[in-house]
């Protein structure tokens, strides 16, 4: 039905919309690679100074072994640690939660899962204040679990609300069924529940542990030194001197926390649009 | 993605007796619900008391005359809500975080919808098109924030003055304007890094919309001789309603809270600081007023509350809508 000239106009529209939205991430890279001499000189890159003619590692060598190496490598421990306990702890809190909420009718099931949603939009900065100073009483300020806590509370609600979309689907009638035919109930749960219910888990988990490593709120203002995650390290970074600019470190750090991110998107892409969309939309 | 109803709320009655049970199985029944209520506890006390518990603390702490420097001077009434709306740069803060979230949440919802519509058809290589598309999204925000600042603002090695120049060079133009834009477009510098980076969410939610339309009836209306753009108008947009009254509260929802990207780009300078940027300031700088920082937060979120009833019922409908 379409006419060549729609064909056309279409793609001409698409080309700018690529170009901003991929341009800059190209940037990234290119300037991660860039040779701190090549950051400031133009003849030693192509394109107009775009891609270094010779790719140089020297920025990720300074933020893992370099002058950098001090700020970086323990804050992205930091992240790992934090992020994966937070993730766990609130995946399997939230998997209770929706198995409830999926298997039972009951009353205030429907307030439940609008409290898990109504507190998922709960701005975090009204709740950064009043923690600061509880965390200090408490000797939580600048500790790991410190930021454990918050990042659970910002990702259970959400975990909560997705899986109990995902449980939504499975269908449960095998587990009776698996009982009818001689399963106990805990074998019809490994056997049957559980392989059912494992990528809706999962999913979630990805998308608690994205949520808990973008943070910059908590980890920048409930932290000092000793327990800085990355997103809070990036913003001490300096150049490799005192006055040339931390353009090259930051590209390469962005790329580095990146890459996991992009790895668990591009292996379960369609499961974690899915799980974003879900409860809110049909996937 | 093919799925059943999303709505979580319709439970399979599978443990629940059936009608007409006698009251042995009936009262069963209702143990084992409890004992399957039960899981539901650790989650929903850990939640209630993280966030509820704060929040009324934050209640408590806008109501009293507390500094970090002087300490607790007792209860203050509703003095620190007076500065809140008096204190111009309170003021400045609701304006500049009406603004940003407006105009954020508008140009990516329209790009997103372009996007979406464009890559809402068959093409060979669409897959990796899309994963491009989403990757702004997958940037920790913090670092797209600092690399907006570093890599594209930048006066002498940014990427845009650095295309500027390159065109002019291209053209044989003398003199490139090097515009420094965080200082000339401060606000402008930073709808335009967070249009960048939430544009993929509202594709995505587009996407999702674009996937429910009818076709069977569209194609009637292309039978019937109905071009694109009535198509568009008269039967696509009117199907995405709901879908973009959700993205665009959803969106709304965390950018009205958007931190890092003014902390980052402007740290506030120039009217461009928002209200949590704000109340982070006011907390955490000079005398550490914690009780008009607790007021502001306060104020935050009873307006997220605000949004979030809207979002809420959206999310409500496009559920009823779908089951």
């Amino acid at each position: 039905m379409e006419t060549n000239k729609t064909k056309w106009g279409l793609a001409g529209a698409s080309v700018p919309i690529m170009l901003w939205t991929l341009i800059p991430i190209v940037w990234i890279v290119a300037t991660s690679l860039k040779s701190t001499t090549a950051l400031a000189d133009q003849q030693q890159n192509v394109f107009g100074n775009f891609w270094p003619k010779s790719i140089s590692w020297d920025n990720y060598s300074l933020i893992f072994t370099g002058g950098a190496k001090d700020l970086f490598v323990p804050a992205l421990w930091h992240s790992i640690v934090v992020c994966l306990v937070a993730t766990l702890i609130s995946v399997v809190l939230a998997t209770f939660c929706a198995y409830a909420i999926a298997r039972l009718d009951f009353p205030g099931k429907k307030a439940i899962l609008i409290t898990a949603l109504t507190v998922s939009f709960f701005p975090v900065i009204a709740m950064v204040t009043p923690l600061f100073n509880l965390w200090r009483i408490l000797h939580l300020f600048d500790t790991l679990p410190g930021l454990i806590i918050p990042y659970i509370t910002l990702t259970l609600p959400l975990s909560i609300w997705i899986l109990s979309a995902f449980f939504q689907q499975i269908p449960w009638e095998m587990e009776q069924a698996a009982q009818v035919d001689g399963a106990s109930s805990w074998q019809a749960f490994v056997k049957v529940v559980a392989p059912l219910a494992a990528p809706g888990v999962f999913t979630t988990a990805i998308i608690a542990f994205f949520t808990a490593w973008n943070d910059f709120v908590f980890s920048s203002n409930l932290t000092a030194a000793r327990a800085q995650t990355v997103p809070a390290a990036l913003n001490s970074f300096t150049g490799a001197s005192q006055f040339t600019q931390p353009t090259g470190a930051i590209c390469a750090a962005a790329v580095v926390v990146t890459i996991p991110v992009v790895i668990l998107v591009l292996l379960f892409q369609r499961r974690i649009v899915a799980g974003l969309t879900s409860g809110a939309v049909k996937g | 993605m093919t799925t059943a109803s999303l709505d979580p709320t319709g439970a399979v009655e599978a443990s629940t007796a059936p009608p007409g049970a006698d009251p042995e199985t009936k009262r069963r029944a209702r143990r084992e619900g409890w004992k399957r209520r039960l899981p539901l506890m650790p989650a929903f006390v850990f939640v209630i008391i993280m966030t509820q518990l704060p929040f009324l603390a934050t209640i408590f702490i806008s109501f009293s005359n507390w500094t970090a420097f002087s300490g607790n001077k007792g209860f203050a009434g509703l003095d620190n809500f007076k500065t809140v709306f008096q204190d111009s740069d309170a003021r400045s803060a609701v304006v500049t975080t009406i603004e940003l979230t407006l105009l954020v949440v508008l140009i990516s919802l329209v790009l997103g919808i372009v996007i979406a519509l464009l890559l809402d058809r068959t093409f060979r290589g669409r897959g990796i098109v899309r994963t491009m598309m989403i990757a702004p999204f997958l940037i920790v925000p913090e670092a797209a924030a600092l690399v907006w600042k570093h890599a594209l603002f930048n006066v002498q090695s940014g990427l845009i003055n650095g295309s500027i120049t390159q065109f002019y060079n291209w053209f044989g133009l003398k003199n490139p304007p090097q515009p420094d834009w965080i200082t000339s477009h401060p606000l402008g510098t930073i709808v335009t890094a967070l249009v960048w980076q939430w544009t993929p969410f509202m594709m995505l939610i587009m996407l999702a919309g674009l996937q429910g339309r009818p076709m069977d009836i569209i194609e009637a209306a292309q039978v019937d001789g109905a071009n694109t753009w009535q198509i568009f108008t008269k039967m696509t947009l009117p199907h995405m309603r709901r879908y973009i009254e959700l993205a665009g509260l959803l969106g709304a929802i965390y950018i009205v809270q958007n931190f890092e990207y003014v902390y980052t780009i402007t740290s506030g300078g120039q009217n461009t600081a928002n209200l949590p940027y704000y109340i982070q300031q006011t907390f955490f700088a000079g005398t550490g007023e914690y009780g008009v920082a607790s007021a502001a937060g306060v104020v935050v979120v009873i307006g997220t509350i605000v949004i979030a009833t809207f979002a809420l019922r959206t999310v409500l409908t496009v559920l009823k809508e779908e089951s």
